[in-house]
């Protein structure tokens, strides 16, 4: 779920820019130059993700990815996700202009933290590396939603009511998220396993 | 507290249900041409040449930019419905002088609808009373509470959100991708990141229409999304493909771009000259925009 303009405020909003301003410039200098047709790709598909639809019983759900950015990515993943938020934000309006740092902070930490936890749990074996995605995915979603919560509750009391049903909604992305994230890494395994093994820290970059 | 008939539960369910449903079908978005189980999947244009000339299409960029960008956070911090709506008209205003069709901000509002309609809904039955708030019991339901003062935040939010998204158009479909990334990168955004947002901008197209392909594929071939494993594992498989094809048609370009010179940045074609016309324009919106905040205090203090 993506904040629009108009519902933070300005406070939370400037704050948010400036937060989310600093992790990007640490995300920034993390990335290495050879990986940076990687990032655009998963920019692009981090973004073309919340068009697909899953059908959850009556309704249907949007793809949010950040988990598998955060597996994909590691710190890049920050960058990434800023880089497709923005183009959601100017192509389709999907969060607002003064809401892209609080975005960002909404779905770029919980990836950083699933790049953090796939990286250092993912293990050699091919059960181990599936299980662990899912909870990447499913946690990942997780976090963003309480992120989402606490953003609104800074507008005030009046706004539980409204946290309450965006929680309520995100209960079946997260668990659309685990599985599909799963099935993304178990193919990735198969075809392209060298995707996955991006470490978390490089060390030779600076 | 003021009881009022149960027929009243009737219109506050409905509104929030046409702002998300019906705005669609008073846009007229053609439905014929998009399958009803699936979202439209055309990314619009974000740049668009028609009303060129206008005052807006030949303001400097990064004037343009930084005046727009205080503007919103200007229009955001608003508290009063009457200036917000003013806020809205001068959005409104701004599509007449630089000759944008109402349809591509009407879109825009679309992007919204789903996440406003739940502010809509929720706000007004949530908020907690105060004091002096204006609060109305349906029939016999003792816990269900309209509260006018959340109506109100929620229609001020709406009205908030709605000025901004409209205008994201005069502010980015006056000049093309490439001259707004560079003016953005000489107002001190890193170069880096500005070359992967128009990269990103390029494969995105391409991704989007791949991705509608191998779905066209995926459907001719039999299937059908449902609430079931089978799905999720065909739509994981789906995602994965799409990643490890663009992945690969990416790094072979990647590697076209490094062998024919590409050093990170692209040769300039935009030569940035600040004008006393830019000055003047970047002076008028500002002050717009501290005068709207200034009257709104004005009002919040009555």
């Amino acid at each position: 779920m993506h904040i629009s303009d108009g519902v933070l405020p300005t406070a939370v909003s400037v704050g948010g820019y400036a937060v989310s301003a600093l992790i990007l410039s640490w995300s920034v200098r993390q990335t290495r130059s050879d990986d940076l047709p990687k990032i655009a790709v998963v920019s692009a598909a981090f973004f073309v993700a919340s068009l697909i639809h899953i059908p959850f019983g009556p309704t249907s759900v949007h793809l949010l990815i950040p988990g598998l950015v955060g597996a994909l990515l590691g710190p890049s993943a920050f960058l990434a996700i800023g880089l497709g938020l923005v183009l959601q934000c100017l192509l389709f309006q999907f969060g607002g202009l003064t809401a892209i740092g609080a975005n960002l902070l909404m779905m770029g930490l919980p990836a950083l933290l699933a790049g953090w936890v796939f990286h250092h749990f993912k293990g050699q074996g091919k059960k181990q590396r599936i299980l662990v995605g899912a909870l990447c995915g499913g946690g990942a979603t997780v976090l963003s939603a309480l992120l989402l919560a606490v953003l609104l509750i800074s507008g005030g009391e009046d706004f539980w009511g409204v946290v309450k049903l965006a929680l309520a909604a995100h209960v079946p992305v997260v668990l659309i998220e685990a599985g599909v994230t799963a099935m993304i890494v178990s193919f990735l395994i198969k075809v392209k396993p060298e995707m996955l093994d991006t470490p978390f820290m490089d060390k030779k970059s600076t | 507290m003021q009881q009022i008939s149960l027929l009243w539960l009737l219109p506050v369910l409905l509104v929030p249900l046409v702002v998300y449903r019906g705005f669609r079908i008073l846009l007229n978005i053609k439905a014929d041409e998009v399958p009803q189980n699936e979202r439209d999947w055309t990314v619009p244009q974000l740049e668009f040449t028609q009303g060129e000339g206008s005052p807006i299409h030949c303001w400097d960029v990064r004037f343009k930019l930084a005046s727009f960008l205080f503007l919103s956070f200007m229009i955001v911090s608003l508290q009063q419905i009457q200036m917000a709506i003013v806020a809205l008209l001068l959005a409104l205003a701004s599509y007449q002088l630089a000759d944008i069709p109402w349809q591509r901000g009407g879109k825009r509002l679309l992007g919204m609808t789903g996440f406003l309609a739940m502010f809509l809904l929720m706000l007004p039955l949530t908020a907690v009373p105060q004091t002096g708030d204006q609060v109305f019991v349906f029939g016999q339901i003792e816990w269900l509470r309209f509260n006018m003062r959340g109506l109100d935040l929620a229609v001020l939010i709406i009205l908030r959100a709605s000025a901004v998204a409209l205008l994201m158009e005069p502010m980015l479909a006056t000049a093309s991708l490439p001259e707004t990334l560079a003016g953005l990168e000489r107002m001190g955004v890193p170069p880096r990141l500005t070359q992967l947002l128009l990269i990103s901008h390029r494969y995105l197209h391409l991704f989007v229409h791949e991705a509608r392909r191998m779905q066209i594929g995926m459907e001719v071939r039999g299937f059908r999304k449902a609430t079931n494993f089978a799905t999720l594992r065909s739509v994981g498989n789906f995602i994965g493909m799409l990643f490890v094809r663009s992945f690969e048609r990416t790094e072979r370009v990647h590697a076209a771009m490094l062998a024919r010179g590409y050093q990170g940045r692209w040769p300039q074609a935009v030569n940035f000259k600040a004008r006393r016309a830019d000055y003047s324009k970047a002076l008028l919106v500002v002050s717009l925009g501290l005068l709207l905040v200034f009257c709104d205090q004005l009002l919040w203090q009555k």
